[in-house]
């Protein structure tokens, strides 16, 4: 990796250079590096496997122009990129390729200027070893995540006594392990005409999503962990999914119904990663496609719940300095105490709010009013599993979501709370399955979960035999608790780091499904 | 100045892969196999929004990837993956080389490793092996593309004017379409595969492809359709369409005026209300195609199917362990066959997969029966079953994975038009929308852009926010008539992997009759 300070250097040098051009109005210059490091697992005790698949990488470098430019046809603004060089050679051929693709959008009224009042707080909060770690330590993650669940297998009871005593037959159980260990090295600097000077960033993050299963008894269960630097413990996500998966042993099916629910917090994360969030962008506002259309200032959720991003705080894993438009990040309050006080935007959509004649009807209110609550701390350029493009102009993507209540329980209050019904730790494929706007939503049931008996935890629920078929709106106003504890929380291709509670919802609808399966 | 980054560097690149492959590389210490990929691609791509161009650029894309198979005595491979550019080109040996070496100490490394794990555990170590890779047929072959307009002709404006023109049509369509936006791209894409074991391979292809998203308002509320067309062709494909055998596409206007009228009149609609049981659905060739790849295609992935996608894209209910799979057993219908097919024409064409496999058919499921997965060398040496050329990775940058190619249910011999006749009450199925399918693909749920009654073999009321869901078994088992309409529509964004990789391929089907329960509004 290139030090952050010569990506400074190359953003300063490329503004000087672009904004010398007789037809550039405005203009600015982004430059990255990024490193996506993995390690995939896979260990099956009872098929050949390899433990760890390949280590990989995937790496880039570049430079990416966004140029405002006056012209015959009058202003017109364009983007262009280069990729593994940030010399003025590449800041040319960038600009070249913004100035031929720049077209009069009119939508778009600057390039992102920055609010004096607000700076960034944020700095040294990566991990140097990180950001150089060797072929070995890569290897070495992954291995000990691996060894972390096998050393809870090898050393369960309740394993041993389901091979009959026989440790040598511990295989036969059907011991499936897969996952990952993924570590991000993300370094940008970025320059343009409206902010005074080149600004930089440089953030390390550790990801780890693992999933444990005894196949042979049908059980699931989790792990995950998340971090900045190589200190972060991995194995523990082995060893967490692998106890998950010793609890799950035993499971039943459960008939068709509504049923008061507990969702864990991988199953919160489901929910908001692809029904709620989405649904808080403003670019899905200006689109009409979000369903919370009209329905800002408005109660949307139940009493009491509360969801934010903060992308500034130290402690929370996927916080960065700046954004990927230069401007400070922060925290952006989405939902207190129910209503719908916020909204994820980058600088391009807060300005083409302002001037929409029909935002009033898209919001609800007038965004001129709300400016704070729709400020653009979310312009990120994520992507392809994380890093920092210099080759795409900036999205809209959340950082650290956090939920939680204001009077958070304990999760004994909660599965007490609902008495009887259903503790539900992992769900699946959380699509929007009638489109973003009608809040329709449908996932399966595939581990970490149990029936809630006389206010308790009793069997653990068959993984793959329940399907709920419900709406966001009724999920987020039907609920009746949330704990005050919460988990960093990461799903498959999430951009974010979802830090969730365990919520309680009241009648959530299942069905039951795949019963032909018990005989196939 | 460096070489400017061109779909003919791939001849050096060619040259110096094959020089340091086959020299180098395979001296590095317990270097097994090692193949080096290329990718270069040029094009041009346009975005309009509500009648007004936001995006347009043309530029290129550079990647190399490295696989590497060693270890001393135990095996394991690394990957190295990176995005290249035109500073790339003078120094591509040197870039080579560097990303063997990671590749390889990766590879090293992990097998080190391995061993350590191998002997920690006792009866949980001794799944932990040195997987192999099944050998395949030595080939070196150049592929050329095939178009009529080459995508390097078409100009950057006319792109532009293209998506400008379609989205000022969706939005002059009817007043209750509140937004819209057509993209479109058309690029020419050299691949080079050259592997230690003297494979060396050369395809280059045109993709020509447009996406169109419609919101309209209804008395239910908002409603967002979206679809793409996409064809391993060139301008041609957006500007008069495709009619050629199953692949039946309109030009990008036609296709994005049929999406904006089946938006404003399916918003229009009432909401369906969910079926109390399975009944009689008729489902057409958009809604097949979806059936074909969530239901068939995916867990006849072999990596799924041996657990390797147990945390990501899930299990295969086709196989539950070694030894007890459905490989000729019954798992549906006589009349349900399915196949996927690199080999014929379509999004997911390919004569040569990412490990340099020669591409062939493979049958999922004929007659009923179950009969093949799709694999890569890996698991097709730990399977005992030869490589079908079924691994393919988006770009270069990331390890090949076991994809769909061209899959789709196979045609019958029931008229169309009868297979809908025939039915005193049931439910037409029109359009794929949203799927949702559970963990080993044993159920699923898979929303529909348009739903009919159908009562007295004829069309009735049109309901929106329709959908089926059904167990996947009972569904195939119900098939009683397979319909002699084939088509197969372009999927552009099929996701798997870790990171993620968004794959082009193609699905398809023809009109299909079974029983599910018709799913409606949960609001």
């Amino acid at each position: 990796m290139k030090p952050v300070q010569d990506l400074e250097r190359a953003a300063e040098a490329g503004l000087q250079r672009v904004k010398a051009q007789e037809d550039v109005e405005e203009a600015e210059v982004f430059v990255s590096q990024n490193g996506t490091l993995l390690t995939r697992l896979n260990y099956t005790s009872h098929i050949p496997s390899n433990g760890v698949e390949e280590p990989k990488s995937v790496e880039n470098l570049g430079v990416g122009v966004r140029a405002v430019f006056r012209g015959a046809h009058g202003r017109t603004n364009g983007f262009g990129s280069e990729s593994s060089d940030i010399s003025l050679a590449a800041i040319d051929e960038a600009l070249r390729k913004a100035r031929e693709g720049a077209v009069a959008d009119p939508d778009f009224v600057s390039l992102p200027r920055p609010r004096p009042a607000e700076l960034p707080s944020l700095a040294e909060y990566h991990d140097e070893r990180l950001m150089n770690i060797s072929a070995g330590d890569l290897v070495e993650a992954g291995w000990r995540t691996v060894e972390g669940a096998l050393d809870v297998f090898e050393s369960s009871e309740e394993l041993l006594g389901l091979a009959s005593g026989d440790r040598a037959r511990l295989a036969d159980l059907g011991l499936i392990l897969g996952g990952d260990v993924t570590m991000l090295q993300e370094r940008m600097a970025i320059a343009s005409t409206s902010m005074p000077k080149a600004q930089s960033d440089q953030s390390t993050l550790v990801m780890s999503f693992i999933t444990a299963m005894i196949e042979s008894q049908a059980a699931k269960g989790g792990g995950c962990v998340v971090g900045t630097d190589l200190e972060t413990n991995f194995s523990e996500a082995g060893r967490q999914a692998a106890r998950g998966a010793i609890a799950s042993v035993g499971g039943r099916r459960v008939t068709d119904g509504d049923y008061d629910v507990v969702f864990g917090p991988q199953a919160i994360t489901d929910i908001f990663h692809h029904l709620v969030i989405p649904g808080l962008n403003l670019e899905l506002f200006y689109a009409g496609a979000t369903p919370f259309l009209g329905k800002f200032g408005q109660q949307i959720a139940a009493k009491g719940l509360q969801v934010y991003d903060e992308g500034a705080d130290r402690g929370l894993a996927a916080s960065k300095r700046i954004t990927c438009e230069g401007l400070p990040t922060g925290r952006t309050e989405l939902i207190n105490d129910g209503m719908l006080i916020g909204l994820l935007s980058n600088d391009y959509e807060f300005q083409r709010i302002l001037r929409d004649k029909n935002a009033p009807q898209k919001l609800g209110t007038d965004p001129a009013q709300h400016q704070l609550a729709l400020a653009p701390r979310n312009g990120f350029r994520f992507g392809r599993g994380g890093g920092r493009h210099f080759d795409a102009p900036p999205g809209v993507s959340a950082t650290n979501v956090v939920i939680g209540h204001a009077n958070g329980e304990t999760r004994e209050d909660l599965i007490g709370k609902v008495r009887n019904g259903l503790y539900i730790g992992r769900i699946w494929y959380t699509y929007p399955v009638n489109g973003f706007s009608t809040g329709d939503f449908t996932c399966t049931v595939i581990g970490d979960s149990f029936i809630i008996r006389d206010g308790k935890l009793a069997e653990p629920i068959r993984p793959n035999t329940l399907r709920i078929n419900h709406n966001t709106h009724k999920v987020l106003q039907n609920v009746i608790g949330v704990t005050a504890q919460r988990q960093g929380t990461i799903l498959w291709a999430a951009d974010q780091i979802v830090y969730a509670p365990e919520v309680a919802v009241r009648a959530v609808r299942f069905t039951e499904i795949a019963g032909y399966m018990e005989t196939v | 100045m460096p070489t400017k980054v061109g779909l003919e560097f791939v001849d050096r690149a060619r040259e110096i892969a094959k020089d340091i492959v086959t020299g180098d590389a395979a001296k590095l210490p317990g270097m097994r196999e090692c193949d080096v990929r290329v990718e270069i691609g040029v094009g041009k791509g346009a975005v309009s929004e509500n009648g007004n161009v936001k995006r347009a650029g043309e530029d290129y894309g550079f990647s190399l990837g490295v696989h590497a198979l060693a270890g001393n005595g135990t095996l394991a491979s690394g990957y190295a993956g990176k995005q290249l550019g035109t500073a790339d080109t003078d120094r591509f040996h040197a870039v080579v080389r560097e990303a063997i070496e990671t590749a390889h100490a990766r590879a090293v490394a992990s097998a080190s490793a391995k061993r350590r794990v191998q002997g920690r555990f006792g009866a949980l170590g001794k799944s932990i092996a040195s997987l192999e890779w099944a050998p395949v047929r030595i080939d070196q072959k150049t592929i050329p593309a095939t178009y009529h307009i080459d995508p390097q002709s078409v100009s950057l404006a006319k792109v532009q004017e293209a998506t400008l023109e379609a989205s000022r049509l969706v939005s002059g369509l009817e007043s209750s379409i509140v937004y819209n936006v057509v993209g479109a791209s058309t690029s020419v894409i050299r691949e080079l595969f050259v592997g230690s074991e003297g494979i060396d391979i050369d395809n280059t292809y045109a993709q020509t492809e447009a996406i169109v998203f419609v919101v309209a308002r209804g008395p239910s509320g908002n409603l967002e359709f979206y679809d793409s067309l996409g064809h391993q062709r060139g301008w041609e494909i957006l500007e008069s369409g495709v009619r050629s055998g199953p692949i039946q596409d309109p030009g990008l206007l036609d296709f994005a005026r049929q999406l904006g009228n089946d938006a404003t009149q399916t918003a229009a609609a009432p909401p369906m209300k969910t079926t109390d049981g399975p009944v009689t659905v008729v489902v057409d060739p958009h809604f097949a195609a979806l059936v074909a790849h969530e239901i068939i295609g995916h867990p006849s992935e072999l990596d799924r199917a041996l657990k390797y996608e147990t945390a990501y894209a899930g299990r295969s209910w086709f196989l539950k362990r070694p030894g007890e799979d459905m490989r000729g057993k019954q798992v549906g219908s006589p009349k349900l066959t399915a196949f996927s097919d690199p080999t014929i024409e379509g999004f997911g064409h390919y004569l040569y997969d990412h490990e340099g496999t020669p591409a062939k058919r493979a049958y999922h499921i004929r007659n009923g029966v179950y009969e093949e997965f799709v694999n890569n060398r890996q698991t097709a040496a730990l399977f005992g079953v030869e490589p079908n050329g079924s691994c393919r990775a988006t770009d270069a940058t990331f390890v090949p994975l076991i994809r769909m190619s061209n899959t789709t249910i196979a045609p019958g011999s029931d008229d169309p038009a009868r297979i809908m006749k025939e039915v005193d009450h049931g439910y037409y199925i029109s359009g794929h929308r949203i799927p949702s399918i559970a963990e080993s693909r044993e159920n699923f749920r898979i929303s529909a852009m348009k739903v009919y009654e159908i009562r007295n073999g004829e069309l009735g009321q049109l309901y929106r926010d329709g959908g089926v869901m059904a167990d996947t078994k009972d569904f195939f088992m119900s098939i009683d008539a397979v319909g002699t309409d084939w088509r197969l529509y372009a999927v552009p964004n099929c996701g798997k992997g870790q990171p993620m990789q968004a794959k082009r391929m193609s699905n398809g089907g023809p009109t299909i009759r079974g029983r599910a329960v018709v799913t409606g509004a949960s609001a």
